[in-house]
């Protein structure tokens, strides 16, 4: 019978459990942020099209574009970068101004760009926003439209022998988004 | 609030809900009656039993592999930040779960046949739900990295996969002697499902690369389904768009009022000789049919995107066009979010046992093997030995394929009063499971506790497994 009794209490003794210290506050301090990346805008046009053109601004569109002013996306974005890329095949010096505009219509900011004609490296830049040295968030977050505006700083004439001579303009953003 | 409410409930049926669902205490524990539900060809010689009412069985497991809750949310003083960065994120893979099973005798209860008594007949009704989450491994490193730098990775929408269901079980079993080397069992089933959720044959993937004309391009490939089953009526009641009470809705359904469903368990124990026993048993082989308050999704489709593109001069025809809605529309048009109610079949979680049992040593009772059958003078004898050993096999089908846990157990018999039944088990949860399971026959009460991963129970924050079970079960052998 004693021997029962041990064996029973050490059944018991068996099944006692213990937990170590656990901090689940910490969870509080996990941070989720992935950096996503797409293209923006991308912009084509042969060089007849700007021949053709009446005057020295022969593109100026603007864009409905609500990626930015998306509630979650505004409201989580931490810093970014846009990437802008220019590649002109056509014989002409052209000046491509990119806006990005409120809902107002009002003008958040602006990046111009000169480029010479072909022959003529891709002109690329990036423009920082949210960081110490970059611009103010509050104009990627209040952005509803972009407007893109194009001239002709060259002749109406000329044409570039470069094979299927135009301009092309390409842009992606890449942002860090805070999901937690 | 309602979100909240929602939230919980959901919750709560995770947490009740899956795992390997091995019971490998409780298999061939012949003393106890609740063996019956795993092998319904076990040797018993109970005359009859009834399980108390909610209590003759209450078993909770939940297993994770890959992770515990201690390699996260240990004190330890490390960024929680670096401890899920190497120990989920890149310490876990797509065959890596979370999950729980929970399983409640409503009632239960069994009699041999006065006229037939080879046959035993057992009876009753339980509440069972589990539920399976797969580690979404790529999901997770889009979710903590995102999509940037990363040109041409496929994050793999496969890799999410889960499946939950509740569910209560109708079942009728017979366990018949053929002669005194083999037993016999089958048991009938009735499911009448309370909820389901299933989101288990996902397919496609997301992949950033250098864009054709823009920078960058976004190409998403998905064959993405979720199908549900009983939880639209629930979340309308908390959400308040329906008149009703969540328990009345849950009360129906559990009687028949939502999915039904058929299946079976076959079981047999043979003996090879005096001393050897081969058992073997598959359960739930058997299906639901989802019929009632169904709401399913679908993502399915493909779609790439390098943003706006504005290409002079077909632009010049609309230039008042909203490019940027165009193309939102488009995405969806490609791979449009739909809803359906369209009837599905899900087939239940299908397990195998197996064992190979060698008895020895002398009765405490005094009682010698006999070789005779249970309308032998001596009904209690064939499981009289004071030890058994052996190894026992089970089987179960998920959704990535089957799991498999190997197990060596050791039979001791105390008198007529205790009987223990110690387990090592090797699975994918771990390599270090023992288990102890303790019956005690007090008179006509019969108690038991089974539990398993004990080593882990020095910090079960740290286990990646762990079950229990409990039950509480009048029973009366030969003429009692």
């Amino acid at each position: 019978m004693k021997k029962i009794y041990t064996l029973f209490f050490a059944i018991i003794i068996g099944f006692y459990s213990c937990v170590e210290d656990q901090n689940f506050d910490q969870f509080d301090d996990l941070d989720i942020i992935p950096t996503i990346e797409a293209s923006l805008l991308y912009v084509e046009s042969p060089e007849q099209i700007i021949n053709d053109a009446v005057g020295a601004v022969w593109y100026i569109n603007t864009f409905n574009f609500d990626a930015f002013n998306e509630a979650f996306f505004a409201d989580n974005v931490i810093d970014g970068v846009i990437t802008y890329e220019l590649e002109n095949t056509t014989s002409k010096e052209l000046e491509i101004i990119f806006e990005f505009l409120d809902d107002s219509g009002a003008v958040l900011d602006t990046e111009m760009f000169l480029i010479d004609p072909a022959p003529t490296a891709v002109l690329m830049r990036e423009i920082a926003y949210g960081n110490a040295t970059g611009r103010s968030l509050d104009i990627i977050r209040n952005t509803s439209a972009i407007r893109v505006s194009a001239s002709n700083l060259g002749d109406n004439t000329s044409v570039s022998n470069l094979p299927n001579p135009m301009i092309n303009f390409r842009s992606s953003a890449k942002f860090r988004v805070r999901l937690k | 609030m309602i979100k909240s409410k929602l939230s919980l409930c959901i919750a709560l049926f995770g947490i009740t809900t899956l795992c390997s669902q091995n019971k490998e205490l409780l298999y061939d524990f012949t003393e106890i009656p609740q063996a019956l539900l795993l092998n319904p060809g076990m040797e018993s010689s109970f005359s009859w039993y009834a399980g108390m009412p909610l209590l003759s069985g209450i078993y909770g497991q939940a297993g994770t592999s890959g992770i515990t809750v201690n390699d996260l949310f240990a004190n330890d003083g490390l960024d929680i930040n670096d401890k899920v960065r190497t120990r989920a994120l890149n310490g876990m893979t797509q065959r890596d779960e979370f999950g729980e099973t929970i399983q409640i005798d409503l009632f239960n209860g069994g009699f041999r046949s006065i006229k037939k008594p080879q046959d035993f007949y057992s009876f009753g009704v339980y509440f069972e739900a589990n539920t399976i989450l797969y580690w979404p491994k790529d999901l997770a490193y889009l979710a903590f990295d995102g999509n940037a730098d990363q040109l041409g990775r496929r994050f793999d929408l496969g890799h999410l996969k889960t499946k939950g269901e509740g569910l209560t079980v109708f079942h009728f079993g017979i366990n018949r002697q053929i002669d005194p080397k083999l037993t016999v069992g089958v048991r009938a089933k009735i499911y009448s499902g309370i909820f389901d959720f299933n989101s288990s044959r996902n397919d496609g993937y997301f992949t950033t690369t250098a864009g054709q004309n823009n920078i960058l391009a976004n190409t998403m490939v998905a064959d993405l389904a979720l199908r549900t089953s009983g939880l639209e009526e629930i979340r309308s009641i908390l959400s308040d768009e329906a008149s009703g009470s969540v328990a009345n809705v849950i009360t129906k359904r559990a009687l028949f009022g939502g999915d039904l469903g058929l299946g079976v368990d076959l079981g047999f124990t043979y003996q090879l000789n005096a001393q050897t026993i081969l058992t073997g048993s598959l359960l739930d082989v058997g299906f639901v049919y989802h019929s009632g308050d169904i709401l399913n999704y679908t993502l399915q489709g493909r779609a790439t995107i390098e943003g706006v593109e504005v290409i002079l001069p077909d632009a010049f025809s609309d230039p008042n066009a909203d490019l940027w809605q165009e193309l939102v529309d488009e995405v969806e048009a490609f791979i449009p979010f739909e809803e359906n109610s369209d009837s599905y079949i899900t087939f239940r979680p299908t397990q195998m046992y197996g064992s190979l049992r060698y008895n020895w040593g002398v009765p405490d009772t005094g009682i010698q093997d006999c070789d005779c059958d249970i309308n032998g003078q001596l009904k209690t004898s064939r499981f009289q030995y004071r030890n058994g050993v052996g190894g026992q096999i089970h089987i179960i089908n998920r959704p990535r394929g089957p799991q498999a846990a190997l197990t060596a157990f050791y039979l001791r018999r105390l008198g007529s009063i205790f009987s223990l039944k110690t387990t090592y088990t090797v699975d994918k949860f771990s390599f270090s499971n023992v288990g102890l399971g303790v019956n005690i026959q007090a008179g006509p009460v019969n108690f038991y506790a089974t539990a398993n991963n004990l080593l882990s129970y020095s910090n079960l924050a740290d286990s990646n497994y762990a079950s229990f079970q409990i039950g509480l079960n009048i029973l009366s052998w030969g003429n009692n």
